[in-house]
């Protein structure tokens, strides 16, 4: 093979590769434009109403009689309350295992004592686990200490297992700075707690929003673990979504799939702007 | 009174594998106001170890380190009125290197205009006016070092520790750096300790040198003191080339005392303090060797060439150790293969202490 074919066929390959892994992302995105109320995957115009009744800016939906037409604003009013429950859920958990993870991460640091192996590889315990397993398990917990599941139950859930994914990330952050610096810090006058302050955490400041917005983006997106312990009253929208296949998709749901993949991509292109600025 | 002294300092670690190591066994140490002393030693002969000790990063299981006069071993370091200068120089990159400077003050809570004025004086110590606003990450090895250097002498230390920051430059930058680092510390009237394993370096620039090996001290001394009257083989063979001699004396000649090694090589040394019969080792640096008509005769087996001068190794020609002589590098220097006679000033040999 010449150079020039292979590298044409190299081309094919990475073109078909975007398009294997993308081909699902644009179908919704397409979709999400196509005002068909009944079978979306028929394309019959070009239409934002599906945005414009997610914010409430549109009345006029589907031609569908006044019956179905209640039926049908009640359950955008639902997923409204869903994308709600999911955003204030990931907002409690990405603060408490930010906060908890970053603070595990720096006190195994800081203190080497007997038991630290174990300590370190129990964190790490919950994220391999199978989702089922910790769903199963939360939901027996909860229940044996007679917990009502609610919102509270959703965000102690997720922090079980999101505290790990900080953990690790946070960890690998602060192994690789300089045990030196901390040192000089104290070296100059610091105390311990100004050195954390002005020295340890900007240091790892990269790490830890990382694990936040990586935090941030599980909860919002969990499913097996939460469908066990959302209960019936605080649905959030991937448990939403997943029950409202059994009763038929709202063209709305392409409308939100599409701004979630908009709000991924920011998130994602942040990460990345934040892994490029790593000290240098 | 000493600016610091060190009694009996004594640190033990436990290995990995369960054994103990002595990083410290037994240091007594003065540092005087505004001295440049110099710990010299083979890696892992416990000079950081000692560093350390001083600026309160180790503590210490038995002995006492006093500033002034007050013993240091209940402040943390940072209470202490000692800095460094780290040997990777662990310089803030978060930070500019204005703020690194700065960073003593700030945390002091100096006033910012005065906090400024400060530092654009330490930059200027350092020759490194204007380059406030970068960051580390954009300077080089040599500036980084002297950013660090400003940094530890921002805080007006009367004690600045330097652990081996000269290792990382190549040998032009550190040469300069050495000149300056000398005249830096001259200047500002404050003492250095400074860690090194080059022991060019440590005569370059030490007032006194500490010549340790596995946690204790060998030898204290002027740099011509420890060159030219190291106590013992090790301080000989660390500092320098050199050629140790096993030697028995033959007679007392008046200022002479004549000796011979085993192979039957002559010796002269100065004769106080010798007797016929004695068994010593002594020391001949290759320098000290001339070449010409009489003495030792023997072939040169090698020549080494540095530059303006030559080592040449000469097998004597009644056997035993190869002898290292310098020769000056010019038409009708010895080649290897040409017989030699070596000669030296008796005073030049210089006997060690112990066999
Ligand atoms: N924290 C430590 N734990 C165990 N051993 C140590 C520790 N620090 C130093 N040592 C040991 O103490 C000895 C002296 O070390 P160090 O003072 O760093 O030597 P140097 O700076 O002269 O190279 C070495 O054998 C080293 O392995
Ligand atoms: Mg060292």
């Amino acid at each position: 093979m010449t150079p020039r074919v292979a590298q044409m066929g190299l081309g094919a390959f990475a073109a078909l590769f975007f398009l294997f892994i993308y081909a699902p992302l644009l179908l919704i995105v397409a979709y999400s434009f196509n005002s068909n109320p009944v079978n979306m995957m028929i394309w019959d115009h070009f239409t934002l109403e599906w945005y414009t009744g997610l914010f409430g800016l549109s009345e006029r939906g589907p031609e569908i009689g006044d019956q179905n037409r209640a039926l049908y604003l009640e359950s955008t009013d639902q997923m409204l309350k869903a994308l709600r429950t999911s955003l204030t859920v990931a907002a409690f958990t990405t603060t408490i295992a930010t906060l908890v993870g970053t603070a595990t991460a720096i006190a195994l640091n800081r203190f080497r004592f007997r038991a630290r192996p174990f300590y370190s590889g129990f964190l790490l315990l919950p994220m391999m686990m199978p989702d089922i397993v910790l769903g199963i398990g939360l939901l027996i917990f909860f229940v044996t200490i007679g917990m009502n599941l609610s919102m509270l139950t959703i965000v102690i859930g997720h922090c079980t297992f999101l505290i790990s994914y900080v953990f690790i990330i946070v960890q690998a952050r602060i192994a690789g700075i300089d045990p030196a610096l901390e040192e000089a810090s104290a070296d100059l006058g610091a105390s311990e707690w100004v050195t954390l302050r002005k020295v340890l955490l900007p240091q790892l400041a990269p790490g830890i929003l990382g694990g936040a917005l990586l935090a941030f983006v599980i909860s919002m997106d969990d499913l097996v673990i939460t469908y066990f312990i959302s209960g019936t009253e605080n649905t959030t929208l991937p448990v939403f979504i997943f029950g409202m296949i059994r009763r038929g998709v709202k063209p709305e749901i392409n409308a939100i799939a599409t701004l979630m993949i908009l709000a991924s991509v920011i998130v994602a292109g942040l990460g990345l702007w934040l892994r490029s600025r790593k000290a240098d | 009174m000493a600016l610091l002294e060190i009694r009996g300092a004594r640190r033990v670690f436990t290995t990995p594998e369960g054994g103990k190591v002595a990083a410290l066994d037994g240091v007594d140490l003065d540092v005087a106001q505004n001295e440049f002393v110099t710990l010299l030693g083979p890696s892992g002969c416990g000079k950081t170890t000692l560093l350390r000790a001083i600026s309160g990063f180790e503590a210490l299981d038995e002995g006492s380190v006093r500033l002034d006069g007050s013993d240091l071993s209940r402040l943390p370091p940072f209470r202490r009125p000692v800095n460094t200068v780290f040997q990777s120089y662990a310089l803030f990159s978060h930070m500019n290197v204005a703020r690194n400077v700065g960073y003593a003050l700030e945390v002091r809570g100096e006033a910012r205009p005065l906090r400024e004025t400060k530092v654009a004086d330490a930059l200027e110590k350092v020759g490194l006016s204007g380059m406030g606003s970068r960051r580390p990450g954009q300077l080089s090895g040599g500036q980084r070092q002297r950013v660090a250097l400003a940094r530890a002498l921002v805080a007006e230390p009367r004690l600045l520790l330097l652990d081996e920051p000269l290792s990382a430059l190549d040998r032009n930058l550190r040469q300069q750096m050495q000149l300056e680092l000398k005249a830096l510390q001259a200047r500002l009237g404050i003492a250095f300790v400074f860690v090194t394993h080059d022991q060019e370096e440590a005569l370059t620039m030490s007032d006194r040198i500490v010549v340790m090996r596995e946690g204790r001290i060998e030898q204290i001394g002027t740099p011509r003191e420890i060159y030219r009257r190291p106590r013992n083989r090790f301080v000989a063979d660390f500092i320098g080339e050199t050629n140790i001699l096993v030697l028995t004396v033959e007679r007392i000649e008046g200022a002479i005392a004549r000796a011979r090694t085993a192979e039957g090589c002559v010796i002269d040394l100065p004769s106080a303090g010798r007797a016929a019969g004695e068994r010593l080792t002594a020391v001949i640096r290759p320098e000290d060797f001339t070449l010409g008509q009489a003495g030792i005769a023997g072939v040169v087996s090698r020549a080494v060439y540095l530059g303006s001068d030559l080592i040449l190794f000469v097998r004597p020609e009644g056997g035993g150790a190869e002898i290292r002589v310098t020769a000056r590098d010019r038409a009708g220097a010895p080649e290897p293969g040409a017989p030699v006679h070596l000669s030296h000033d008796p005073v030049a040999a210089h006997v060690l202490e112990g066999a």
